[in-house]
């Protein structure tokens, strides 16, 4: 076979442009931030948090330290949310007298007044938190509503949902915070 | 010669100081449009295809708010990217990161356009090697006795 330096640099050129192709089809293909299906801060520690319910108590991740803490990030407007609201009714029932346990909800992109009037005419009985700026919703690097985040007594991250949580994901993301799987 | 030349020098140092004027970096950026230029690599956590900067989601505006705050307490670029990567990942990046898939990202056009420009080399050498044709006498022997 004859060596053909045009041909060899052609076909070089054809395989680099493939290759550029098939990579930007993979970057393009989907939005990465929604595809990820996981949080960077599994396995590190919580952000430290602060919010006002609306009843006016303030919560930190301080004052949560030794229980092991679901964190709902909500709104009055996302059907998603309204959606995962049995469950979470169901499983905050379950463990709501619990004393290692604590559950907040964090409004997320929503007006206090229209968070409050939710809160009251669906009969959510969790502590929901006021986020003034977004700062807890930015510190826990949230995509969207609903997000839940499991914290453990030490405050590591232990587990994280995207979308609607049904009792049993919310169970196996208690678990995780207690350290039982 | 001189006197002809003194026009183009003219014009060229016009050009130059002009560019060098319109080119030049006036020190450095203020912190508004240091803010700015940051929160346009960072791509909307909530949407498609806008940067933080150019985004009215809440998170994005959290995340300008974030990067002032941060300017305010003196942090550099490079560690309010990271602080970002840290919540969001990589992927929050609208540059595409300088190793991995990125470094394909980055270099294949460059190796496609360097592969490409030696074989445009490669082609022209040859093509200027190749004798020029010319009609031999029995040629144009053969095109007489066609047209007669």
């Amino acid at each position: 076979m004859t060596r053909h330096p045009l041909r060899l640099v052609a076909l070089a050129v054809g395989v680099a442009v493939a290759a550029l192709a098939v990579v930007l089809a993979l970057q393009v293909g989907d939005d990465q931030l929604q595809a990820q299906p996981r949080s960077e801060l599994l396995g590190d520690g919580a952000p430290d948090f602060v919010v006002t319910t609306l009843d006016g108590e303030k919560i930190s991740l301080e004052s949560l330290a030794g229980k092991a803490v679901i964190v709902n990030f909500w709104n009055s407007w996302c059907l998603p949310c309204k959606q995962e609201e049995p469950a979470l009714k169901e499983f905050y029932e379950r463990h709501r007298d619990e004393a290692d346990f604590a559950m907040v909800g964090i409004i997320r992109d929503d007006t206090k007044k229209a968070a409050g009037s939710a809160v009251d005419e669906r009969g959510i009985e969790w502590p929901m938190g006021w986020d003034p700026g977004g700062r807890a919703a930015l510190d826990f690097g949230t995509r969207g509503q609903p997000e839940t985040y499991a914290i453990t007594p030490d405050g590591l991250i232990a587990g994280t949902q995207y979308g609607p949580a049904s009792v049993e994901g919310l169970e196996t993301l208690l678990a995780a915070a207690r350290g039982q799987r | 010669m001189t006197r002809r030349l003194l026009p183009w020098l003219g014009l060229g140092l016009v050009v130059t100081v002009t560019l060098a004027v319109v080119l030049w970096p006036d020190g450095a950026p203020s912190d508004s449009a240091r803010a700015r230029a940051l929160a346009e690599e960072f791509r909307c956590p909530e949407c498609q295809g806008l940067s933080a900067a150019d985004s009215s989601a809440s998170t994005s505006r959290a995340i300008r708010a974030d990067i002032r705050d941060r300017i305010e307490a003196g942090q550099s670029d490079e560690e309010i990217r990271q602080a970002m990567v840290d919540r969001f990942g990589e992927s929050v990046l609208l540059k595409p990161e300088s190793g991995g898939l990125g470094l394909l990202v980055w270099g294949l056009p460059v190796a496609a356009l360097t592969l490409g420009a030696a074989g445009l080399a490669l082609a022209l050498r040859r093509w200027r090697r190749q004798p020029a044709m010319h009609a031999t006498p029995a040629d144009e022997a053969l095109v007489e006795q066609a047209r007669s």
